[in-house]
């Protein structure tokens, strides 16, 4: 057994065991499933810089299914077991005296094993298997919470199965027109086919991953899914998992199609294809991330947010030169890191608040739980994209390129929504953790420890990839060499060009300076006393506490102007769609009565109606 | 070594410009007021004073919000070329300049947030609203400037203006000059548009919870932002300076042009100052945007 089949064999048993360990003791469960998921990062890490393809079984219709790995599923692997790895340590305490925990853990591991999977699939039927068992495990774990989360879950896996489906029709017409499903195989294959053959099969496999990575219109599932999924589940939903459809894309686009071989070619039709994405990209970027300043459940902000930023990825990943293909896939993990770092911040206020999520009734949590508000400080930061956390290396490259490649509006649009994501993230900040401390919060305690490991940790990441992002954007550029794409001048801490360089390690020393030359002059000139918080504010009289937190509806003059313009008109309208079907099937259904009389009057009917044809008109 | 000497010279001409201008705006709006004013040095004896007393804190956040604004804004004077010398000027370009200028007033937010003072809430919130009024114009015009020069690099920006003339003299261009004519005041923070502060409505919003020391360094702050705001405009559209001097001089003419329209407007409220803005400068924003990639390409 090789590297890949010896990860993918772990995963899956060790998903299969913590179900046993789980049933004899949940807490031994979940330590198991922590334990599988912190070997199964080592293994992954073990399989850096190394090419090749395995078969593994040869008996489905006699076409060898096979497993590979290169840079980009490293990648992608890599990113997906650390950040479930650190969504597992989170849930220890998170899913603690609450009932089905091993039925979560084995589910998380499920998801897991899936994900890695699909990045590690050397065909696509292998591909299509593990993406099903990811789809339904996910269904699982959306709807664990039961409630409206089943409704959230049924929604996310009609979609899905929309997505899947098309896809199969794709890998039948592939199966049919090459007779192979090899990836490798293909990737020399498809780009000799018809410019016609091309876009069709772009398009099949584009609902799929559009609707995984929530890109408009396809986006409708995500918000509920986000928002009902247990908040350690959302972490992983919203890091990697939503992302296969960036991963997707990629092995679509560029090692199947070889976008980068036939951008520029006359008679294909992938130019026109990512044109037509990369403006989908730039709408699911603005749209969302307006609609998120309106929430005020933090989870669905938050999740509004993970639909905008999917859009930057498409944006930079679709126009499809080497400096905004890498800020695409590095915005993949940049967006991974923070947005769980995010929903783990969330989830901590909510065990400790209990359950409490929403942004009118919570406030000043940050003197009582600073973990989870520097979490959250670091998380918007970096959602943001504010220099020196890692999502702004990623916009940089991917506004640069957008600039210099003549695309100014897109590049508005990329822009805009971030100044959008300013907005929003400073009312979630403002409304869980800064201003007045409601007075029944008062004796919330810190996070346990077991959140407040992946929090710092991810913390750490955010600034130590914004400050040298050297170190992921190595292996990115390696990634898009092997596309094909000529490489980029990429150093520890930034990028050089003739057009623009970036150097975050300047910019750090800088502000660093900075900090420290007035941090100098508040300590020789500054006097100041600690007071309470609400010492002062009141010129000292008397004031009932809960009553003047500025929190509720926080941008309202904003939000009476826009809330008109910012219906989700595609939700409604597959709902609409939705209870159309249902009513037809509905009507369908009146004629199975149940009865055998009306059967039997229906056959009479039948029989009648013939022999009046046959009487009549004597067609036989 | 005098690329050096402007690591330290930028900062500190940025501080000493922008504190001399508050003092020249609170002398001018009075002499257009009929009132004799302060002396123009009144906004440096504020501050020794203010540094003299001693000022209530809230905390870790409350202190290091304002500390981090104040640096935020002292780096980003060195990505502005002041004259012909940018310390800082292959650190990223124009992107960088659009994401530091987030730095000063992120900070103040963090701080006031670490007070319980509502007043400082609502100062806050009105003062992101503006922010999202006038950002959605002032993008449109950066990306029209780096469309036209093709070019990401401020440097790069001012070296073509003083090549090939400003570019408020050229044609798709001027559109977007005018466009940042009309919320330059916005971005100062000056009426029409002076709804962050609003003294009389709001306590002057984010700095109500600052005292002494704590009040020294928003005000030092303020001054820097209206430092950048100025200078970017300079930058962008009056093709900076040859020489110092010259920049500053441009800088002063601006910045009078505003106070008197400071000094005769009433003041939106917020709802109409984003309906403002989003309404006649980004259309016209727009128009420069489409007619330099119609020309352009």
């Amino acid at each position: 057994m090789t590297g890949v089949e010896i990860i993918l064999a772990a995963a899956f048993a060790g998903a299969l065991l913590t179900w046993f360990i789980g049933r004899t003791s949940s807490t031994a469960g979940s330590a198991f499933a922590v334990a599988v998921l912190l070997a199964l990062t080592a293994l992954v890490a073990l399989l850096h810089g190394r090419v090749y393809e395995t078969v593994f079984y040869r008996g489905f219709l006699g076409l060898p299914m096979s497993l590979r790995t290169d840079s980009l599923s490293w990648f992608f692997a890599m990113a997906t077991t650390v950040l479930a790895a650190l969504s597992g340590i989170f849930s220890l305490s998170y899913m603690k005296d609450r009932k089905n925990t091993g039925f979560f853990n084995t589910m998380l591991l499920l998801v897991n094993a899936a994900m890695l999977g699909v990045v590690f699939s050397g065909d696509l039927l292998s591909f299509f298997i593990f993406w099903e068992i990811m789809s339904w495990s996910t269904f699982l774990l959306i709807s664990f919470n039961r409630g409206q989360g089943v409704n959230a879950g049924l929604k996310y896996i009609v979609m899905s199965l929309v997505g899947s489906m098309a896809m199969l029709v794709g890998i039948g017409w592939l199966l049919g027109a090459f007779g192979t499903l090899n990836i490798a195989r293909l990737s020399e294959l498809i780009p000799s086919a018809s410019g016609g053959h091309q876009l069709v099969l772009l398009l099949l496999f584009g609902i799929a991953f559009g609707i995984k990575n929530a890109v408009m219109p396809l986006h409708t599932w995500l918000p509920d899914a986000y928002t009902e999924a247990p908040s350690p589940f959302t972490a992983v939903l919203s890091g990697m998992l939503t992302r296969m459809g960036i991963f997707g894309f990629l092995l679509i686009l560029y090692v199947m199609a070889g976008a980068a071989r036939v951008l520029h070619s006359p008679g294909s039709t992938v130019p026109t294809y990512n044109v037509v994405l990369a403006w989908l990209g730039a709408v699911t970027i603005v749209v969302p991330t307006f609609i998120a300043m309106l929430q005020n459940d933090a989870k669905r902000l938050l999740a509004w947010h993970g639909i905008g930023q999917g859009g930057y990825m498409i944006l930079g990943m679709a126009f499809g030169t080497g400096m905004g293909l890498a800020g695409g896939i590095f915005h993949t993990l940049n967006h991974a890191i923070y947005i769980v770092l995010l929903f783990m911040s969330v989830g901590a206020v909510q065990h400790r608040t209990g359950g409490v999520r929403d942004l009118n009734s919570l406030g000043g949590l940050a003197r009582k739980m600073p973990v989870a508000f520097i979490g959250a400080l670091m998380g918007i930061s970096g959602l943001i994209g504010v220099p020196l956390t890692n999502g702004f290396v990623s916009k940089w490259m991917i506004y640069r390129t957008l600039i210099l490649g003549g695309a100014p509006f897109l590049a508005f649009a990329a822009l805009i929504g971030s100044w959008g994501t300013i907005l929003s993230v400073y009312k979630f900040l403002h409304n869980v953790f800064l201003g007045q401390l409601p007075s029944k919060y008062e004796n919330v305690r810190s996070s346990p420890v077991s959140m407040k490991i992946p929090i710092l940790v991810l913390s750490f990441a955010i600034l130590l990839f914004g400050i040298l992002p050297g170190l992921p954007l190595k292996v990115i550029d390696g990634i898009v060499v092997s596309f094909g794409l000529p490489s980029l001048d990429v150093s520890l801490w930034g990028i050089a060009s003739e057009a623009g360089t970036l150097n975050t390690v300047n910019l750090f020393a800088a502000l660093a300076v900075g900090v420290l030359v007035v941090l100098a002059f508040v300590r020789i000139l500054g006097r100041s006393e600690r007071v309470g918080q609400d010492s002062n504010y009141s010129a000292g009289c008397g004031v009932p506490r809960d009553r003047y937190n500025y929190t509720a509806r926080y941008y309202d003059p904003l939000f009476r102007m826009i809330s008109p313009y910012l219906k989700d008109f595609f939700s409604t309208l597959y709902d609409g769609l939705a209870r159309g079907i249902g009513s037809l099937c509905e009507a369908v259904r009146m004629i199975y009565t149940g009865y055998v009389s009306s059967y039997v009057m229906y056959i009479l009917l039948f029989i009648s109606a013939m022999i009046f044809i046959h009487l009549t008109w004597n067609p036989w | 070594m005098t690329k050096m000497i402007w690591y330290v010279l930028s900062p500190l001409i940025a501080l000493v410009v922008g504190i001399l201008l508050m003092g020249l705006s609170r002398k001018l709006l009075a002499r257009i007021h009929w009132r004799v004013g302060p002396p123009i040095l009144q906004p440096v004896i504020d501050l020794i004073r203010f540094l003299s007393q001693k000022s209530a804190s809230h905390g870790f956040l409350f202190d290091s919000g304002l500390i981090l604004s104040l640096a935020g804004s002292l780096v980003l004077t060195l990505f502005l070329p002041l004259g012909q010398y940018t310390p800082m000027s292959g650190s990223g370009g124009l992107l960088v300049i659009l994401y530091v200028m987030l730095l000063g007033p992120l900070g103040i937010a963090f701080s006031s947030g670490g007070a319980a003072n509502p007043y400082a809430s609502i100062g806050i919130s009105r003062k992101l609203m503006l922010a999202m009024g006038y950002e959605l114009p002032l993008l449109l015009i950066v990306l029209t400037v780096m469309t036209g020069y093709r070019t990401i690099s401020i440097v790069e920006v001012v070296r073509i203006q003083q090549a090939q003339g400003w570019a408020i003299a050229t044609f798709p261009l001027l559109l977007s000059a005018l466009a940042y004519i009309l919320i330059l005041p916005a971005i100062l923070g000056m009426r029409p548009f002076e709804v962050v502060g609003a003294a009389q409505e709001i306590s002057s919003g984010p700095v109500v919870e600052f005292g002494g020391p704590h009040l020294a360094l928003s005000t030092l702050q303020h001054a820097l932002t209206t430092y950048i705001g100025l200078s970017l405009f300079v930058n962008l559209m009056l093709g900076g300076g040859s020489n110092p001097v010259f920049f500053l001089l441009k800088m002063l003419v601006v910045f009078v042009l505003c106070l008197c329209v400071h000094a005769v407007f009433p003041r939106f409220r917020v709802d109409q100052a984003i309906r403002y803005l989003w309404r006649w400068p980004a259309l016209v924003a727009m128009a420069g945007l489409v007619l330099t990639v119609l020309m352009g390409g």
